[in-house]
């Protein structure tokens, strides 16, 4: 297991969004966590980032507490993209990039060769080569969410979390950036994303999550988990499942 | 981008910085030159040069004993004030947020206030500043910190507390003997006249012993303009980053402000030129403290010049300055 959540439990303020969850993420897959709004999903994957400390219970990277790791050495094995980034005015797409290799330096040790190598591979691998000279802010939705894809990359952590990452983008570079992230599974990574669209978490996924209320309602591949007491169950709505023409995986219809 | 390399260390620097660095340093230079020579009596630039070569002129007192030790001074003021306000607006990611705005100066004006009424000697005068300055940023920072220096909550913090600590320093004056009060009063506008070696000794020690956290700082900075959670993911801690680079831009500015008064607005509006002209997304701080200088060094030289033989305050020329580009920021600002 890449990741481990034991008896976890997160909240804002006064207010607890799960506790006592427990849950798995498989190394080297694709999962994908799915759910109505404000079923907890963004402050599971913001807890299992470590960006919110848990209340109680402990995540575990690769089997280590990741409370007990320094915060750098966690940003070498894990990167996450929170869901909308504050884009720095007037900064480039390589000098946006080249912020992801921070973890692999210092101050004393501001660039190293390794860095530029990683920069380079990372935007060619995101699709955003072409762009590195263009400021971040003067892109579009889609290129912009590549750019962060790549400051990912080039953070080379082996698994990365992303906080809704199709969210504002068009069907097209909704696509785009699902393939992307599939890519970076089939290439070895672990990829953990929370998605809104049931049908494409369950085309891309290897590993699904179904939340409600703070917990966890299924988790499997998704041909076992999604079924129409599922959706009845996690959305509320009445609906077929039938096998999607092109991938044969759950294709979920509403009545 | 280019990366300079030492043995095992190695620092990222931009071309458009080193190159307008460059040319900040030489307008420095011709600015110094002629705020040596400028005045009466005039002394030639030639001379100028003659004189600080050591080869024995008839102006040596007038460029080496009166206007050399101010023009110095005046350039320590600037790189400390511009380097201060360049990394207390990077923290707080608002071009507003300076010393002298969210009320550092405000601080060591109300303590060197006290200071001054109350009869103390005057080498108490800058240690209470210093101290004032350092009591009234700790007020803010704490104020500030309940939301984790969150960039807005920061900045109103300061301004509240400047007003509240003004209006405490207008108690203070106004209940003192008058004569008092009017020293109070000429501290606090601050001004080089009469000031030279030994403040510059002390801010050029401050900048040095400072020197490994600004390199630190410099560094730090790269991550200042993402967000918390983009940072955090990046192995970093944004609010420790944050209180240290708060931290050192306060020290700055409270150690300049106590040495020579409220130079105001240029901490304001040095980082923010220095921003322009290198084109980057944050004030960098090698530039900021250069124009920071040639701002003070000008200031001065302009307030020595203008009513001759009335001598303005580097502070008023400088808050002269400062006004009309504080609303051309807010119009920008609306377009």
């Amino acid at each position: 297991m890449k990741l481990t959540a034991q008896d976890l439990a997160a909240g804002y303020h006064d207010r607890a969004v799960f506790e006592g969850l427990d849950l798995e993420l498989p190394d080297g897959a694709f999962t994908v966590i799915v759910g109505p709004n404000a079923c907890g999903k963004s402050t599971l994957l913001r807890t299992l980032a470590r960006l919110l400390p848990a209340r109680q219970g402990t995540v575990l990277l690769d089997g280590s507490d990741i409370t007990s790791l320094p915060t750098r050495e966690v940003a070498r094995r894990l990167g996450v993209l929170p869901q909308s980034p504050l884009v720095p005015e007037g900064v480039t797409v390589s000098d946006l990039v080249g912020r992801g290799r921070q973890p692999h330096q210092r101050w004393w040790q501001q660039w190293s060769p390794e860095d530029t190598v990683a920069v380079a591979s990372a935007m060619e691998q995101a699709g955003v080569a072409s762009l590195a000279d263009r400021p971040v802010d003067q892109l579009s939705g889609g290129q912009r969410q590549r750019v962060w894809i790549a400051m990912a990359l080039a953070q080379r952590t082996g698994t990365l979390l992303l906080d809704e990452p199709t969210t504002f983008l068009d069907l097209a570079h909704q696509v785009e950036v699902l393939n992307l992230l599939r890519g970076m599974r089939d290439g070895g990574s672990t990829v953990v994303a929370v998605l809104h669209d049931l049908n494409q978490a369950a085309r891309y996924a290897d590993h699904l999550v179904a939340m409600r209320d703070g917990t966890v309602v299924a988790a499997g591949p998704p041909r076992e988990v999604v079924t129409v007491d599922l959706v009845r169950d996690v959305f509320g709505l009445d609906s077929v499942v039938v096998p999607c023409p092109v991938s044969s995986a759950p294709l979920v219809l509403h009545i | 981008m280019t990366v300079l390399r030492l043995g095992g260390a190695s620092l990222v620097v931009r071309q458009r910085a080193v190159a307008v660095s460059l040319v900040l340093l030489v307008l420095l230079a011709v600015a110094l030159v002629l705020a040596v020579s400028l005045g009466k009596p005039y002394v030639a630039p030639g001379d100028v040069l003659r004189s600080l070569s050591g080869a024995g002129t008839p102006y040596d007192v007038v460029v080496q004993r009166l206007r050399l030790p101010r023009a110095v001074l005046a350039v320590a003021v600037g790189v400390l004030f511009g380097v201060a306000g360049a990394l207390i607006q990077s923290v707080a990611r608002n071009s507003l947020a300076s010393p002298d705005i969210i009320g550092i100066t405000q601080g060591a004006g109300l303590a060197a206030t006290v200071a001054l009424t109350s009869g103390a000697a005057a080498a108490v005068i800058a240690p209470s500043a210093l101290a004032g300055g350092l009591l009234a940023a700790a007020m803010v920072l704490a104020l500030g910190a309940r939301h984790g220096l969150a960039a807005k909550r920061f900045v109103l913090a300061g301004v509240a507390v400047a007003i509240a600590l003004r209006a405490l320093t207008e108690i203070v004056m106004l209940t003192a003997e008058p004569i008092d009060g009017q020293r109070a009063h000429i501290w606090l506008v601050g001004t080089l006249a009469g000031r030279g070696w030994t403040e510059t000794l002390w801010l050029s020690g401050t900048l040095v012993v400072l020197l490994p956290v600004l390199f630190w700082a410099g560094w730090a900075l790269r991550t200042s303009a993402l967000d918390d959670d983009t940072a955090r993911g990046l192995g970093t801690r944004p609010v420790a980053r944050r209180v240290g680079l708060a931290a050192a831009g306060v020290l700055l500015a409270a150690m300049v402000t106590a040495q020579v008064g409220a130079v105001d607005f240029v901490a304001l509006v040095a980082p923010q030129v220095a921003r322009r002209l290198v084109r980057a997304e944050r004030p960098p701080l090698v530039a900021a403290g250069l124009t920071g200088a040639l701002l003070v060094v000008l200031a001065d030289l302009v307030g020595r010049l203008v009513f001759a033989p009335t001598q303005l305050p580097a502070g008023v020329v400088t808050a002269a300055i400062g006004g009309p580009y504080l609303l051309f920021l807010l119009v920008r600002r609306k377009q």
